[in-house]
């Protein structure tokens, strides 16, 4: 059945990657640097994927010595969380409605056919 | 599960057929989704969904053009690209329903994918479309909660 919607939110906000950086980051804040030494991937794919998050509003930068420190904006994560967690509420909304109308339209066609085979059956 | 997309299954009881033309046909689509529905049957004929604000006289625009129409077993469309332009990977969402025979009916697989492609602001764009669809309210206080247990834990 459906995802977890938390899963959802993260999948829209980018790919696994960010997502895992996101986990990093709601834990203690960091650089560039200090989450390339635990991930995968190069400190410039870390750097590519922080300005990403930064011009969502997700994460925010401060400038520690030479480098970038983030941090998770906690209010725009609820918030990008809600607007995911409607896409899929508004989706079981419309899924109730075209199962109702469906179950009205298959119950009226059966009812014709039922008092048209009655019908035949009398003639 | 493929990041980025929303996944739903609803047991229906009623014939694929009839399921089939719920979901495809405009005048369908009208009662259970959007205010006014324009599209073609075919793959590629450009249409639109509109919805009117309950507030005031401003009708919403959303662009709508079916990708694929296999009755009574698979109907895909894209949506809310710009208007004017050719929907494709990246510029819309796609939407998939899959009808599957049950003993009883019909068992619907939908799915909605592209956000990813699309970016953060699609989201935000269903949302506010959510806010002015008849019915969302309900869903409000429970979306509020929610949020604020993401906010507890973060």
């Amino acid at each position: 059945m459906s995802a977890p919607v938390d899963d959802e939110l993260w999948s829209a906000i980018g790919d696994p990657m960010r997502r895992r950086m996101l986990d990093l980051l709601i834990a203690n804040s960091g650089t560039a640097t200090s989450l390339s030494e635990r991930l995968p991937v190069t400190r410039q794919a870390v750097a590519k994927h922080l300005a990403v998050l930064d011009r969502v509003g997700l994460v925010h930068g401060e400038q520690v010595g030479r480098e970038m420190r983030y941090s998770v904006d906690d209010a725009q994560l609820a918030r990008a969380v809600a607007q995911l967690a409607s896409v899929g509420s508004a989706w079981d909304g419309r899924l109730r409605r075209i199962k109702r109308l469906a179950e009205a339209i298959g119950q009226a066609k059966n009812e014709q056919n039922t008092s048209a085979n009655e019908h035949e059956q009398r003639n | 599960m493929e990041y980025g997309t929303i996944e739903r299954e609803i047991q229906i009881d009623a014939s694929p057929e009839v399921v089939f033309e719920v979901v495809s046909q405009p005048e369908h689509v009208r009662e259970w989704w959007s205010d006014e529905a324009t599209f073609g049957p075919n793959p590629g004929d450009p249409g639109e969904l509109r919805f009117h604000s309950p507030d005031d006289e401003s009708v919403k625009v959303a662009p709508f053009t079916v990708v694929k129409s296999e009755p009574p077993t698979l109907f895909s469309f894209r949506w809310i690209h710009h208007p004017g332009e050719v929907a494709k990977l990246g510029n819309s969402l796609l939407v998939t329903f899959e009808l599957e025979p049950t003993e009883t009916g019909t068992l619907v697989k939908m799915t909605e994918s592209g956000f990813r492609e699309m970016g953060w602001e699609v989201a935000v764009l269903e949302a506010t479309y959510n806010d002015h669809i008849h019915g969302w309210n309900y869903f409000i206080p429970r979306l509020g909660d929610y949020a604020a247990k993401q906010a507890t834990r973060a």
